[in-house]
C-alpha cells in the first residue's frame, strides 16, 4: 500500500468510526426497552449502516482519492510497480544455422602498451551456406588497425572504407558468392563482424589486431579484455524500421540501432557457447612483483624477472565475463615517467606517462556525497550483492560533518532523503537498512536518476561527489553523456562498474565527462580493496590545472587537448604527434595550492610500435566528443573518415572489409543469415533481465471482502452487546 | 448473508441477554476490528473507485486528444495520458488505453506497453490491464469478436479476436513484433483469484480485420 493510499484509507476509517459513534449515541437515546420491533429496527439500521459505510467509502474516495493518488503515482510507485518487459524477439535458443564461434586471443604487452591479435573462427556445422553475424566487445580505447580473413591456408587483407561504402563492397561480394568479411563499430566497445558465404562444414576466420594503452592506477598495471556484450536495456518507443532483425531488441526512438547491439542471448540452461582462449606475453620492462588474474584461473610462467607468459589454466573458457590481468612493478618502484615514440610517415608519434608523487594528506574538505545504486533487472544476482556491499562500506566510511544521500533506480528513480542529510549514526543506519531492503528488478531508466543526482549546482561550499554504482547495461549511452555534460556543474561523478561484464564505454566516458574517475568491482571479495582505493581518491586533494608545455619550435598535436584533473594514484597520459624530438616537455599542475612540475627530455625516448594508431584513436575520440559540445556532425564525420583512413582505424564511420576474389558459393545454393548467440554474463539472472509480462490484478476484491467481513464481525459483536443491554 | 443471520438469531434469543454483558476488552477489540475492517475495505474500494473515476477524467483528456492536443494529461500531475480508445462492441465496453503498462498507469486504465507500436499502428501492440477492473471483460471475449481501436486522429481500426491463451508471466514472446497488425491484451489469470501476484497470464490475441471498409464513424 502506498503512503497516500494509507492516509486516504485512514481518513476514511476515522470518519466511519465517528459516524459509528454517533449512531451508537443515537441508539442509546432511542432505546426505551426490549422491544422486538426496535430490535428489527436495529437490524435494518445495521444493514443501512453497512451500506452507508460502503457508500461513504466511495464518496470520500471520490473526493480525495484521485487527487492524492495522482500525486502518489507521479512519485516512484511502491508495490504496484512490476518488472518492465524488455522486448525480446528471440526465445533463448540458438538458430539452427548459426555458425559456431571460437576466439583465440594473444597479447603482447611491452611496458605500458598492449597489442592484441583476436582470431574469431566461424565454423559452419550445417549443410547450408551461411552468413554469420557476431556482436562482441573490445576495450573501449582499443585502436583496431588491422583485419584479415583466413580461408583455409590463405590470408586475405582487408581495406578500410567509409562505413556505407564498406557495406556495399561486402553486399556485392556476398551476392556474388565470394567469401567476405566486414567489421563495423557500433559503440567504442561494441563491434560486429559479418562473414558471408561460409560453405557447409567450412571454417572461415576473422583475424583482427588492436593497440591499447594499459591502465595504470594505484601502483598496478591492468589489462582488461571483455568477452560478452551483456544484454542492454533499451529505453524508448519502438521505431518501425530495420530490414533485418538479428538482435533481440527492436530499434527504438531513443536507441535507433538497438537491434545491432543486442545479440541473441542463450538461456544459461542451453549451455555455454563461444569458447575463448587467451595467451599473454608480458614484458613489463622492469622486474615484476606479482601478476594476478582476478576472474580466471591462469598458468603463469616466469621467463625472466621482467617477463612472464600467461595462459588460461582451463585452456578455453566460455565468453561470459571480462578477463583481467594486473601486475605491479617490484618494490612499488613504478617508473615516474615513461616516453615511447614511433617514427611513421615522417612524423613522430609518442605516448607520455608521468606519475605524480603520492599526495600528502591535505586539509579535509566538507563533502556532500550522493550514492546512486542501479537496482535494475540486469543487476540481479551477484551484481546487486557486490553493489550493496560496496555501498554499505561507503556509508560506514562517511565522516561526521559530511552530507549524504542515496538514490536507487530501475524503471523509476527514488531518493532516500528529500535532501542530503548530515552524517550521523541514525541517518547512516537508516540508509543501510534501506539499501538492504532493495531488490534488483525492472528496467534501467538511468536519466531520471542522473537528473536527481546532478542538480547542476555551482559554487557550493562543499565538494559535491556522486558515486554511481551500475553495470552500465544501457543502449542510450550518448543521451546520458549529454545529460551529464549539461547538468554536472560543480559536482564530480565517479562510476563504479559492477559485475562480470560492465559496459566499459559507459564507465570511462561518464567518469571523463563527470570529471571523476572509474573503478571496477567484478567479485564480492574485491569490494573492500576497490572501494578503499576509491575512498582514497574521493578524500585526497586533486592535482588540478594540469598543463603540458611542449618545447618551442616543435609542432605538436596532442590528446587529450585538456588534461583532466588527477586523483590519487593516477598518472598523466598523453598521446602526441610531433615533427621533431628536441627539447623537453614540461607538465605542471597544482595540488593543495602547491605547484608540481615534471620535465621529460623528448630525445630520451624508448621506441615502440603502434603509437601512431593510439594517437589517431585519441584524436578520433576527441573529435567525436566535440560533436557533443556542438561541433557540426557532418564536418566531424569527414575529419574522422580522413584520419581513420590514413591510420587504418575502425571507427563509427569507417569499417574494414575483406573480399576473397574467388567465388565459392554455387549460384543455385541459398545463403542463410544467422546471428551468433551469446552467453548471459556470469552471475546474471535471465528472467530478471528479460522481464515478465505486466501484472494484471489488484488486491481490491480481497481487501473489500476481508474488510467487509471484519466490519460485520465487529458490528455484530457491538450490536450483540447492545442487544443484551436491552434485556 | 450469514453474519446477519447470526446476529438476527442472537437478537431473537432474548434469554441470552441475561448473561453478563461484554467485557470492556471485547468492546475495544470490536472497535479495533471495526477500524481495521473499514481500513481494509476502504483500501479495496479505493482501488476500484480510482480505476473507474479515472476513466471518466481520461475520457475528457481523450476528447482533447481528438482535437489535436498531444499527450493530453487527464489531470495536471498525471504521468500518463490516453493513447487510444479500445471498444468491444458486442459487450458494449469502452476503455481508454493509457501510455505505459507500468503499475502506476494501469491503476487508471489498461496500459500500452511502451516499446510496442501505439495501438492502431503496424505491428504488435501490447496492452496490459487488471483482470478485476478494466480488463475484467476479457473473460467474456470470444474468438471472432470484433475489437475497435480509436486512434488520436479519430480514425478507427477493426480487429478480430483470434485466440486467447493462459500463459506464464515469463512468456514474453507474445510481444514479438513479426507478423500483421494486431493487439495483444494481457491480464492476470485466474479471473476470480482473490489475491494479486500470481504467475499466470490470460492473453487475448486480436488481428486486424481484413475488411477495413467504413472504419470511420462506425460505432458498436
Amino acid at each position: 500500500m502506498e503512503l497516500p493510499e494509507f492516509f486516504a484509507a485512514f481518513a476514511l476509517s476515522g470518519r466511519q468510526a465517528a459516524s459509528a459513534g454517533a449512531w451508537n449515541a443515537r441508539m442509546q437515546t432511542q432505546n426505551p426497552g426490549a422491544n422486538a420491533r426496535l430490535i428489527a429496527f436495529d437490524l435494518i439500521a445495521f444493514v443501512a449502516l453497512a451500506a452507508a459505510i460502503a457508500l461513504s467509502a466511495a464518496v470520500v474516495l471520490i473526493a480525495v482519492v484521485l487527487l492524492l493518488s495522482g500525486r502518489a503515482e507521479a512519485s516512484p510507485p511502491g508495490e504496484e510497480n512490476q518488472g518492465t518487459l524488455l522486448l525480446r524477439t528471440t526465445d533463448g535458443k540458438a538458430a539452427a544455422s548459426a555458425p559456431l564461434l571460437s576466439t583465440d586471443v594473444s597479447f603482447r604487452v611491452s611496458g605500458m602498451l598492449a597489442r592484441a591479435r583476436v582470431v574469431q573462427t566461424f565454423h559452419n556445422a550445417s549443410a547450408d551456406w551461411v552468413e554469420g553475424v557476431y556482436v562482441f566487445p573490445l576495450p573501449e580505447n582499443a585502436a583496431v588497425d588491422r583485419l584479415q580473413m583466413r580461408v583455409g591456408e590463405r590470408l586475405i587483407e582487408s581495406e578500410i572504407r567509409e562505413r556505407a561504402a564498406a557495406r556495399q563492397v561486402y553486399d556485392q561480394a556476398r551476392a556474388g558468392g565470394q567469401r567476405t568479411a566486414l567489421m563495423d563499430q557500433e559503440r567504442p566497445n561494441i563491434f560486429t563482424t559479418r562473414v558471408a558465404n561460409i560453405g557447409p562444414q567450412e571454417l572461415v576466420a576473422v583475424e583482427l589486431e588492436y593497440q591499447q594503452p594499459l591502465r595504470y592506477d594505484n601502483g598496478r598495471y591492468s589489462l582488461r579484455f571483455p568477452m560478452v556484450v551483456g544484454p542492454r536495456y533499451i529505453p524508448g518507443n519502438l521505431r518501425v524500421s530495420a530490414t533485418e532483425q538479428l538482435g533481440w531488441s527492436w530499434n527504438t526512438e531513443q536507441v535507433p540501432d538497438a537491434a545491432r547491439i543486442t545479440p541473441p542471448v542463450l538461456r544459461p540452461a542451453a549451455g555455454p557457447v563461444n569458447p575463448v582462449s587467451i595467451r599473454v606475453a608480458l614484458d613489463a620492462g622492469v622486474p615484476i612483483a606479482q601478476v594476478a588474474s582476478p576472474y580466471h584461473r591462469v598458468d603463469i610462467r616466469t621467463v625472466s624477472p621482467s617477463r612472464r607468459e600467461i595462459e588460461l589454466a582451463a585452456g578455453a573458457v566460455p565468453a561470459n565475463k571480462d578477463f583481467e590481468l594486473t601486475w605491479a612493478p617490484q618494490g612499488g618502484g613504478a617508473p615516474q615517467l615513461a616516453w615511447f615514440t614511433e617514427h611513421k610517415d615522417g612524423r613522430h608519434y609518442g605516448l607520455l606517462m608521468v606519475l605524480p608523487p603520492a599526495a600528502a594528506p591535505g586539509a579535509r574538505l566538507a563533502r556532500e556525497v550522493v550514492f546512486v545504486l542501479d537496482t535494475s533487472g540486469s543487476m540481479a544476482g551477484a551484481s546487486i550483492r557486490q553493489a550493496k556491499d560496496a555501498l554499505e562500506l561507503a556509508l560506514a566510511r562517511l565522516a561526521p560533518g559530511d552530507l549524504f544521500n542515496v538514490i536507487e533506480f530501475n524503471s523509476t528513480a527514488q531518493t532516500l532523503f528529500a535532501d542530503a542529510q548530515p552524517v550521523n549514526p541514525r541517518n547512516v543506519r537508516r540508509a543501510t537498512d534501506w539499501v538492504q531492503s532493495l531488490h534488483a528488478r525492472g528496467g534501467t531508466e538511468m536519466a531520471p536518476a542522473l537528473r536527481l543526482a546532478l542538480d547542476g549546482s555551482d559554487g557550493s561550499a562543499r565538494v559535491r561527489q556522486v558515486v554511481f554504482l551500475t553495470d552500465g547495461a544501457v543502449g542510450n549511452e550518448e543521451a546520458l553523456f549529454r545529460l551529464i555534460r549539461e547538468r554536472l556543474g560543480d559536482t564530480r561523478l565517479f562510476t563504479v562498474g559492477i559485475g562480470s561484464a560492465p559496459n566499459s564505454h559507459f564507465m570511462s566516458k561518464a567518469a571523463q565527462l563527470g570529471r571523476g574517475t572509474f573503478t571496477y568491482i567484478g567479485r564480492i571479495d574485491e569490494v573492500q580493496a576497490k572501494m578503499g582505493e576509491l575512498f582514497a581518491k574521493l578524500e585526497s586533494p586533486v592535482l588540478k590545472g594540469l598543463e603540458v608545455h611542449w618545447p618551442q619550435g616543435v609542432t605538436v598535436e596532442s590528446w587529450p587537448a585538456r588534461v583532466p584533473d588527477l586523483y590519487a594514484g593516477e598518472p598523466v597520459v598523453i598521446a602526441a604527434a610531433l615533427d621533431r624530438l628536441e627539447g623537453e616537455v614540461r607538465v605542471s599542475g597544482t595540488r593543495d595550492a602547491r605547484p608540481w612540475e615534471a620535465r621529460v627530455p623528448l630525445a630520451l625516448n624508448g621506441s615502440g610500435v603502434g603509437m601512431g594508431s593510439l594517437w589517431a584513436r585519441g584524436k578520433v575520440d576527441a573529435l567525436i566528443d566535440s560533436v557533443r559540445e556542438g561541433a557540426p556532425e557532418e564536418e566531424i564525420r569527414r575529419q574522422v573518415i580522413a584520419l581513420a583512413t590514413a591510420h587504418r582505424l575502425v571507427t563509427k564511420y569507417t569499417s574494414f572489409v575483406a573480399v576473397d576474389k574467388t567465388p565459392a558459393r554455387p549460384s543455385g545454393a541459398q545463403l542463410k543469415l544467422a546471428a551468433v548467440p551469446t552467453n548471459l554474463p556470469e552471475g546474471w539472472e535471465y528472467d530478471k533481465v528479460f522481464g515478465e509480462l505486466p501484472q494484471g490484478a489488484t488486491d481490491s476484491r480481497y481487501a473489500m471482502l476481508t474488510g467487509a467481513l471484519m466490519l460485520l464481525l465487529a458490528l455484530s459483536t457491538l450490536l450483540a452487546r447492545r442487544g443484551r443491554r436491552f434485556a | 448473508m450469514k453474519p446477519d443471520l447470526a446476529w438476527g438469531a442472537e437478537c431473537a434469543w432474548p434469554a441470552r441477554a441475561a448473561e453478563r454483558p461484554l467485557a470492556r476488552p471485547w468492546k475495544y477489540l470490536a472497535l479495533g476490528l471495526l477500524l481495521v475492517g473499514a481500513l481494509q475495505f476502504g483500501q479495496g474500494a479505493w482501488i476500484q473507485a480510482k480505476a473507474w473515476l479515472a476513466q471518466a477524467l481520461i475520457a475528457q483528456a481523450w476528447s482533447r486528444s481528438l482535437h489535436g492536443e498531444k499527450e493530453a494529461k487527464p489531470w495536471p500531475w498525471a504521468d500518463t495520458w490516453p493513447v487510444a480508445r479500445l471498444i468491444a462492441p458486442r459487450l458494449g465496453i469502452e476503455r481508454y488505453v493509457l501510455a505505459g503498462a507500468n503499475g502506476s498507469a494501469i491503476a487508471f486504465g489498461p496500459g500500452h506497453l511502451s516499446g510496442t507500436p501505439v495501438p492502431g499502428e503496424a505491428g504488435n501492440s501490447v496492452i496490459g490491464g487488471h483482470r478485476d477492473t478494466h480488463l475484467a471483460f476479457l473473460r467474456h471475449v470470444k474468438s471472432g469478436d470484433e475489437l475497435l481501436i480509436e486512434r488520436a486522429d479519430g480514425t478507427r481500426v477493426a480487429y478480430q479476436v483470434r485466440d486467447a491463451l493462459v500463459l506464464d508471466k515469463r512468456d514474453v514472446w507474445v510481444a514479438k513484433q513479426e507478423g500483421p497488425r494486431r493487439l495483444t491484451l494481457v491480464t492476470c489469470f485466474p479471473f476470480d483469484a482473490l489475491r494479486a501476484g500470481g504467475p499466470q497470464r490470460y492473453v487475448v490475441f486480436a488481428f486486424e480485420s481484413r475488411n477495413r471498409g467504413g472504419e470511420r464513424g462506425t460505432r458498436g
